[in-house]
């Protein structure tokens, strides 16, 4: 399933905050249906990483690439429109909508009522709903119930959702496990692996090891600012990564 | 409550009036007094009216009027006011206190100050004034409508409108106001005089005309005989006027209303509102005024003026003489 | 495909038992933001039961007290729905008491000025134009106010509150504006068919209200601002702009309500909506709305601006202290309160995260 070129690759990507090198000659690289974890201690440059990659940072130096060709996001919603979508941590649902409203916020189907009347066709919203959260495995009954009547990976599910109706090639995921219960997480993971599975690309940060080696099929530590290293799954373990992470 | 001696206006027109006539005439040139006057709130047609007599009289004796007040009848708005124009040392203070108790002491620092104190419409501790004893006896004098009288008026006009006998009610804005409460106590004791008539239950409406309208629409509903109702304020009678509209009872519950704005006079004319009792703050301005211009130039003034009323309906409401006691803006 | 990749990690069946949470959770939720024409209803049979026991009469069987209920109930509900849209995004408008004391004195001097020029009929029209837009000025300041200098909207619509306060005593010279428009009158109390016009147009501006709120873009953004503001401006929604035309339709609503004000008393009075805004609030937040924003309907703050009006109508029918009236409203915004905070416990939103 792999193909030679990937879906997003970083080329020697710098970011400097100042005299702060946040982020210093980077590179790596996420193929179709690759999930790639990035892993590293608190101020090793995760986030900055992410939020280059998805239009809220410039970086000062280096290239990115979508599909073998150089991009330059001028906002995040730039960003998204050319394939990439992140995934905060808040999940920015609207608690008091819908699963289908969730996914269409912003750009909700229209449909005329009495052939004049434009009403919002809540019924195209709820079937695109069930039918996307179908293919995470989530099937819900109540497809009109807020999304706050959820658990957390339920919510987890409505934002990958989002981006999987709206054709995202690249998922970014800052901590999709934080806050989450022992079973919710496993959810998580059910769900990165489908995405895996429908050629998606994942970059997700995690701080939890067990999760990372249960989804990921590469690691990418950083250290201060620089890639300290970058390991497939199969050939490494925890001790491995840990030592790259500290150091030595 | 309190009984005060009033001397009635036409008294008070025949002995104050060449008292005040002689002051100006030995020391207006003297010197140009500076006399504040601070409304109940300055956005009431009344206050407004009655600024215009103020500033008539202040005209006449080469005085000049300061108008300053809150925005509305509290005196939480109000005492600031009064603070700044103490601090100003104007000549006089003519006052509308809004509130019996509350403003004693604020007015004591003008007092203290050396600025004489009147009030004019509303009055504090009982209102009467200069008696030696009691903490709120410093201010000179008391000029008013008389409430009582009014609303004694009010409910005459109201028993000879129903033929002296069935169901009337008072349509009031909310109890402690000493005016309003006074118009209410006046109707009431004067209706005794009418055992054909039965007074109902009060309606108090926090100046709010829909709130007035629907009280007489469920007052009507309940007493389907229900004759007449007395609006003790402006929107009262408004609110209560349009209620019977509402009803559908134009002509047969009969509407007196207490005070009297440019509005009434359509009001009259549609026959919604059957009659109106004006009071005349453009007197209770210019005595005012002209008591404490006598008092400042050494000569002494009643403690206690009341101002009378005119009853508008609609026979007299086109007649100049009537009309000029319609309060204008 | 997904199947084989899913189904090792299928151990998770927290799905399942949350469907059935969900059901129950959404009935909840259904009964909680149907409380205030529960409320109502409850109120009506309160009132029924007590007449009868009192008096032998009827309540509810009076179609003289259903109308006088509804005449009761239009201003304060013109005000309430556009109240609901601000409040369901997060915000409020304090000025909207005053923006609808400015219209009706606009509405009067308009329609008392260009009566002289044109037929009644149409001096009316232009006149309730010109005062409804007239509205839109002070909306359209909180507005810009509020969502480009980011002044909190209690603040923003405060100051508003004062100007359009003094700008409407100025016009009106302080006292009230007597209206000489007969058609404009016979609009504020004529009826057709046993219902006034006052009701009539009222209704036509709450269905409208209704569809904004429920069918439109417009309305579903609102909900989203008000859930999560933060969300909703990722999702592209430009929030400038929707705040802006948010406090201007508000003011909008209190316009025409300022103007219907004019028509019923022929004459406009600043401090016309001085008295109501609170009530207006207050019929929002009995309606189902929380101040929190994100939650409310229009049908819910019909319901909420009836269940006022009930309450002190029919006190006064029913011949109680008048003092009573305030507390009985007061206990019904509590209560509601109450099952709003139940209703958001039991369904454990974000709170437990």
């Amino acid at each position: 399933m792999n193909s030679s070129v990937p879906l997003l690759e970083v080329r020697n990507l710098s970011r400097y905050f100042g005299a702060v090198k946040a982020l210093d000659d980077c590179s790596m690289a996420v193929y179709p249906g690759e999930v790639v974890a990035l892993a590293g201690d608190n101020g090793a440059g995760k986030t900055t990483m992410i939020k280059a990659i998805s239009g809220v940072y410039r970086p000062t130096s280096g290239d990115i690439l979508i599909e073998g060709k150089p991009v330059s996001f001028s906002s995040p919603e730039n960003a998204r429109e050319q394939g990439i979508e992140t995934i905060y941590q808040d999940l920015a649902l609207a608690d008091n909508l819908s699963i289908g409203a969730n996914i269409f916020l912003g750009r909700e189907p229209m449909k005329k009522f009495f052939g004049f009347l434009p009403v919002l066709d809540r019924k195209a919203m709820a079937k695109a709903a069930e039918e996307t959260m179908a293919l995470l495995d989530f099937h819900v009954k109540r497809l009109d119930a807020p999304v706050s009547n959820f658990s957390g990976g339920q919510r987890q599910a409505v934002a990958i959702g989002r981006a999987v109706y709206w054709n995202a090639k690249i998922l970014v995921m800052d901590e999709p496990t934080a806050a989450l219960g022992v079973p919710e997480q496993r959810k998580v993971v059910s769900l990165i692996k489908s995405l895996k599975a429908q050629g998606k690309g994942v970059v997700f940060i995690s701080h939890n090891l067990q999760d990372i080696f249960a989804v990921s099929d590469r690691i990418v530590v950083l250290r201060r600012g620089v890639v300290a290293g970058s390991r497939n799954i199969a050939d490494t373990n925890h001790d491995d990564i840990v030592k790259l992470m500290v150091g030595g | 409550m309190e009984r005060r001696a009033f001397i009635k206006s036409a008294a008070v027109a025949t002995l104050a009036a060449p008292a005040f006539l002689h002051a100006r005439h030995t020391s207006a040139a003297d010197q140009k007094f500076t006399i504040a006057l601070i409304p109940g709130l300055t956005t009431d047609a009344f206050y407004i009216t009655m600024r215009k007599g103020a500033e008539e009289a202040a005209k006449a004796v080469g005085a000049t009027i300061v108008f300053q007040g809150g925005p509305d009848f509290n005196p939480v708005t109000q005492v600031p006011v009064l603070d700044a124009v103490i601090a100003k040392q104007p000549d006089a203070i003519l006052i509308a206190p809004t509130d019996k108790d509350q403003l004693i002491q604020p007015l004591k620092n003008a007092s203290n100050a050396g600025i004489p104190v009147i009030t004019v419409d509303t009055f504090i501790g009982t209102g009467v004034y200069q008696t030696g004893s009691g903490d709120a006896d410093f201010p000179l004098a008391y000029i008013a409508s008389d409430n009582l009288l009014g609303g004694a008026i009010a409910a005459r006009a109201l028993a000879k409108a129903v033929d002296e006998k069935g169901k009337v009610y008072v349509s009031n804005v909310k109890p402690g106001i000493s005016t309003t409460d006074q118009r209410e106590q006046g109707f009431k004791e004067e209706m005794k005089k009418f055992p054909g008539i039965t007074v109902l239950e009060t309606q108090f409406n926090d100046d709010d005309a829909n709130k007035a309208a629907s009280q007489l629409q469920a007052v009507y509903a309940r007493n389907s005989d229900l004759d007449g109702v007395f609006g003790a304020n402006l929107f009262s009678a408004l609110g209560a006027a349009n209620g019977v509209q509402q009803a559908g009872q134009l002509g047969k519950i009969r509407v007196v209303a207490f005070d009297a704005p440019t509005s009434i006079v359509d009001n009259i004319n549609s026959g919604l509102v059957d009659m109106a009792i004006a009071q005349h703050p453009a007197e209770i301005g210019y005595f005012g005024v002209m008591a404490a211009y006598a008092h400042l130039t050494g000569n002494s003034i009643p403690i206690s003026i009341g101002t009378g009323f005119t009853v508008i309906d609609k026979a007299n409401v086109a007649d100049p003489a009537i009309a000029k006691f319609i309060y204008s803006d | 495909m997904v199947e084989d990749v899913t189904h090792p990690h299928r151990q998770v069946h927290v799905a399942p038992q949350a469907d059935h949470a969900d059901v129950r959770k959404t009935l909840v939720q259904q009964i909680a933001q149907m409380r205030a024409w529960l409320f109502l209803a409850a109120l009506l049979i309160f009132f029924e039961i007590w007449a009868r026991a009192d008096f032998g009469g009827s309540f509810v069987g009076s179609s003289f007290n259903w109308r006088s209920v509804a005449i009761f109930a239009v201003a304060p509900l013109l005000l309430a729905v556009g109240q609901t849209f601000v409040i369901i995004s997060g915000g409020i408008d304090l000025s909207a008491g005053f923006v609808m004391g400015l219209a009706a004195v606009v509405a009067a001097h308009a329609i008392n000025l260009l009566g002289v020029h044109m037929p009644l009929p149409l001096a009316m029209v232009l006149g309730i134009v010109i005062a409804v837009a007239a509205a839109g000025v002070p909306g359209a300041i909180n507005g810009l106010l509020i969502s480009r200098l980011k002044v909190p909207p209690f603040i923003g619509t405060l100051g508003m509150f004062g100007v359009a306060r003094g700008a409407a005593f100025l016009l009106a010279g302080g006292t009230t504006v007597p209206v000489k428009n007969s058609t404009f009158a016979e609009l504020g109390n004529g009826q057709i068919f046993g219902v006034p016009y006052l009701v009539l147009v009222t209704v036509v501006l709450v269905l409208i209200m209704h569809y904004l709120l429920s069918q439109t873009r417009f309305g579903q953004h609102n909900y989203a601002i008000g859930a999560n503001a933060q969300a909703a401006r990722r999702a592209g929604i430009n929030i400038k702009s929707h705040l802006t035309r948010l406090y201007v339709l508000s003011a909008l609503c209190a316009g025409l309500g300022g103007a219907l004000y004019a028509a019923r008393f022929t004459a406009g009075a600043a401090q016309a909506g001085e008295p109501l805004l609170l009530d207006s609030v207050a019929a929002v937040v009995i309606g189902g709305a929380s101040l929190f924003g994100g939650s409310g309907t229009i049908i819910g703050t019909i319901a909420g601006a009836l269940v006022i009006a009930v309450i002190q109508y029919g006190l006064v029918f029913m011949n109680v202290e008048p003092f009573w009236q305030f507390i009985a409203v007061g206990v019904v915004i509590i209560i509601s309160v109450l099952i709003d905070q139940l209703q958001r416990r039991f369904s454990g939103a974000k709170q437990d995260e």
